[in-house]
């Protein structure tokens, strides 16, 4: 009887609305949800704070530190950064992708390499890097360009993602309705990578309008170093923190638009069957183009603040070794500071994303991306003013906690929380949600479900997500200089030493180290990111 | 005794009611499956069983306890022992076959591994199969590790969600077969899901059938076949031809002669359903069964599909009723040849309204024929 109908007509085959894999979901757990409440609150907390602090000295004087004409002119200099920068950041990186997942472009591990190589160098080194190349490449064109070049790797990393997920029958079958490669790119791919876009182009803006260090390098006056001008000035925390009201509600303004405009769609879909690889086009005439292009970006991104690193060193031979071996003594001790802070804050980072990612993976809906876009929120406040915000909050609430390393690493973790769950979600959407189900179905609960077959998937992921987090703090500069112990350095804050008195040479060693990490973290990122564990791997 | 009741079972979606108040009994030690399109609710169905959604309405029990009951009622999936064999395996790609086999043992059974070897036996694969990584057995391998993995941990009844899709006709039979040995062997209860008629029939020892949310019928798939209760029912669960006719006393007059009725009910005109097997043709170059009073018909066309052969035909000339009668003979009339028709065996006949009121949809070959 199988192969005999003839006559069968499928009228219960009715019609229906499309399916979503939402509506088959179950209530979201009390005890999820609960612990994502918690995070977010916790992520939130320094923004909270600074509210309080801005209105503590009065409205009115809240309202004099904005009225004045030079926080204006100033927010007006980052906001156009971000406007620059991210939609550079953007093309940069959805092109980048596509060459490289879609494109018989030779050598795509090197070229990967080197295209996520300029999210993991610190922005400052980069910064000071191009600086001492000559004031063309200072201020505002210098400004965007960099922050667009050490970027781009965000939307090169989702965008690639979403290119590996995406069903190769489509482009086929564009291919067959005779469209062309580029008609195919805008009208099939392009759509399905709107949300990586976005939401790499968002992460984008918002860390660049709390952006300070890089920026003081290139001597770019934005709205954050008047922020930091205003506390080393006057010591007035309520005055920085009324201007940071400023980037609060540029924040929210941000993160409602983005919102609207990505409307319901994922970040990763979930592809059934069977995957196999995409047709890869043949660059053929436009290789010798594209190959320049590539070797372009990675000269800027890569090229020049390792050259620069070689040149520094050169000088610091020729100064002869009695600057840079008395400095070299601090490296060891540096090191491992940086190295041990950016590991445990990467672990709480890891603590503080995974419910949040797991959440929004596997439960979608408005509360859960609310909760998500919360967490963004870290990004509203220059590092100096959520670090001040939460020495504050702990000073008062946590004395235990105030002037420990532990609260520097919590406020680590905090500020890069966003990228770990970017960087879980890419993860977590390619893990089949029947497996969990199934572990359900064997009499595991939803813990042990979790630990036993979405943990060991997602390993990539996790690996991912806490070494992006460790490159960062490695990075980062503003926090640590207010929440560093007495006694303590890292190797940003040794470099920065220098290099803020242009004793370069001085500063190579501590830039060296923090290169040859961030090169160690590049290749965790390109293997992990987006991935889950390998078939059969144990 | 039923191992799985559920009564008044509603879930809706967004205003958009998926399930509406089915009731369904599967009796311990045996396969119930569940035919439906797709959209017809299914998915739902197995998913309020298993606990990974709840119900708006209505009360599940499995062994007479109570596991869900709407908004009273709502076990968690791991607390109800019940296995679940998702689609295409739902394998977890990190662990070998054995370790997904042992996955749901304690952690003694797992270490003893003597469930797992038993399981893997039971399905028929070998030892070897234990250490041998879940991404390399092949797609009917696959399905039996999955089976055996829902079975390890002896739960009170196994849902089947279309375990066999994806597969080729030949590892399909040869899979259906292994998991039908391996349940009967376990004793367990299953529910199966699916939308192919011939899998519910051939597996299920009862089917019930889902439409639009409501269960349209339950019964052993020959009263399935034989009696559906409607037209729609009729042509879901195998071929049929559809035609006007007038009952009275036990036989029904239509287009294809006066048959006798399967279903004495309805009285007056009736929509007729008979099956294109049961219609014989006879003609010149073949005398069997002709008895001189038969209907006439014109050959239009035929598909050969090696067992049996479906012959498209006019019926007394008309181009208007086309008619399919299947003919497991290997020789049959050409085409343009005229045959003569009858009917063999009790034909279903439905109330008038019952199923010709929809309009005929592209791709369905259901004809209207008139009663002379």
């Amino acid at each position: 009887m199988s192969n005999t109908t003839v006559i069968a007509s499928r009228r219960l085959d009715a019609p229906v609305a499309a399916r979503s894999r939402r509506s088959l979901l179950g209530r979201t757990p009390g005890g999820l949800l609960l612990i994502c409440v918690l995070v977010v609150a916790v992520v939130v907390l320094p923004v909270g704070v600074t509210i309080a602090q801005a209105l503590d000295g009065g409205v009115s004087a809240a309202v004099r530190a904005i009225d004045a004409s030079s926080a204006r002119t100033l927010l007006l200099h980052s906001v156009l950064v971000a406007a620059v920068a991210a939609p550079l950041a953007g093309v940069l990186g959805v092109t980048t992708a596509w060459f490289i997942e879609r494109t018989n472009l030779p050598a795509r591990r090197m070229w990967t390499l080197l295209a996520v190589a300029p999210l993991t160098i610190p922005l400052f080194v980069t910064s000071y890097a191009w600086a001492t190349l000559g004031t063309l490449l200072q201020g505002f064109l210098g400004a965007a360009g960099i922050i667009a070049v050490s970027y781009s790797p965000i939307v090169f990393l989702l965008a690639a993602v979403a290119l590996r997920g995406m069903d190769p029958a489509l482009e086929e079958s564009a291919r067959s309705l005779g469209l062309s490669a580029r008609q195919t790119f805008f009208r099939v791919i392009f759509p399905q990578l709107r949300p990586a876009l976005l939401g790499g182009m968002l992460l984008v803006v918002l860390d660049t309008l709390v952006e300070f260090d890089a920026f003081v390098a290139l001597k770019y006056q934005t709205f954050t170093v008047h922020v930091y001008a205003q506390y080393e000035l006057s010591f007035s925390t309520s005055g920085a923190a009324a201007l940071s009201l400023f980037s609060i509600l540029l924040c929210v303004v941000l993160l409602y638009a983005e919102s609207r405009l990505r409307g319901g769609a994922n970040y990763t879909r979930v592809s059934q069957g069977v995957r196999r690889p995409p047709t890869r086009y043949r660059l053929g005439r436009a290789a010798p183009l594209v190959l320049a292009g590539f070797a372009l970006a990675a000269t800027i991104g890569v090229g020049v603040p390792l050259g620069t690193l070689v040149y520094w060193f050169t000088q610091s031979s020729q100064a002869g070794l009695a600057g840079a071996s008395a400095n070299v003594r601090y490296l060891d001790p540096a090191a491992l500071t940086s190295v041990a802070l950016g590991v445990a804050s990467a672990l709480v980072a890891l603590v503080f994303a995974l419910p949040v990612a797991f959440l929004v993976v596997r439960h979608k809906g408005r509360l859960s991306t609310f909760l998500e876009r919360a967490t963004y929120l870290s990004f509203a406040l220059p590092d100096l003013v959520a670090a001040i915000a939460l020495a504050y909050a702990a000073s008062h609430y946590v004395p235990g906690l105030y002037g420990s390393i532990a609260l520097l690493v919590l406020a680590e973790a905090m500020l890069f929380v966003p990228f770990a769950i970017v960087a879980l979600r890419a993860t977590l959407g390619q893990i089949e949600p029947t497996l969990e189900d199934s572990a359900r179905s064997l009499g595991l609960g939803p813990l042990r479900a979790f630990a036993r077959v979405t943990v060991p998937l997602a390993r990539p992921g996790l690996a991912a997500a806490g070494v992006l987090v460790f490159a960062f703090v490695l990075g980062d500069l503003g926090t640590a200089q207010v929440l560093l112990p007495p006694g303590l350095y890292t190797l940003g804050t040794e470099f920065q030493a220098n290099a803020a008195t242009v004793a370069f040479a001085a500063a190579a060693p501590f830039a060296a180290a923090l290169v040859a990490l961030s090169m160690l973290a590049t290749y965790v990122l390109m293997t992990r990111f987006g991935r889950v564990r390998a078939l059969g791997s144990s | 005794m039923a191992e799985l009741r559920c009564s008044g079972l509603a879930k809706s979606y967004h205003g958009r009611a998926v399930l509406r108040d089915v009731d369904l009994e599967v009796p311990a030690g045996t396969l119930t499956a569940i035919l439906g399109a797709s959209g017809s609710g299914k998915t739902t169905l197995l998913r309020l069983i298993m606990g990974f959604i709840e119900a708006d309405a209505g009360t599940i029990t499995v062994g007479g306890e109570t596991v869900a009951e709407a908004h009273c009622v709502h076990l968690a999936s791991d607390k109800r022992a019940i296995g679940y064999v998702a689609q295409e395996g739902a394998l977890f790609p990190h662990l070998t076959a054995g370790e997904n086999v042992g996955f749901g043992l304690s952690r003694s059974g797992r270490r003893t591994g003597a469930r797992i070897a038993e399981m893997l036996e039971l399905v028929g694969l070998d030892g070897d199969y234990a250490t041998r990584p879940s991404h390399e057995l092949s797609g009917g391998e696959q399905r039996r590790v999955a089976l055996a993995r829902a079975l390890a941990p002896r739960p009170r009844i196994v849902l089947l969600d279309e375990p066999f899709s994806g597969l080729d006709a030949a590892l399909r039979a040869e899979t259906r077969e292994a998991v039908l040995q391996a349940l009967g062997e376990e004793g367990t209860t299953a529910l199966l899901v699916t939308h192919d008629q011939a899998e519910a029939l051939s597996m299920g020892r009862e089917v019930a059938v889902l439409r639009e949310g409501r269960l349209a019928q339950r019964a052993t798939p020959r009263a399935l076949y034989r009696t559906p209760v409607d037209p729609d029912v009729a042509q879901f669960v195998g071929d049929a031809v559809l035609s006007e006719g007038h009952a009275s006393f036990g036989m029904v007059r239509c287009a294809l002669g006066q048959l006798a009725i399967a279903n004495p009910g309805p009285e007056g005109p009736v929509a007729v359903m008979i099956r294109p097997e049961q219609i014989r043709l006879t003609w010149r170059s073949n005398t069997n069964g002709a008895n001189g009073h038969s209907v006439t018909g014109t050959v239009l066309g035929h598909t050969y599909y090696g067992p049996d052969t479906v012959v498209r035909l006019s019926l007394g000339g008309s181009p208007e009723l086309i008619i399919k009668a299947r003919t497991f003979e290997q020789e049959v009339p050409g085409i343009g040849e005229p045959v003569e028709l009858a009917v063999i065996g009790p034909v279903v006949v439905f109330p008038p309204q019952a199923g010709l009121t929809g309009h005929p949809r592209r791709g369905e070959s259901r004809v209207h024929l008139h009663a002379s």
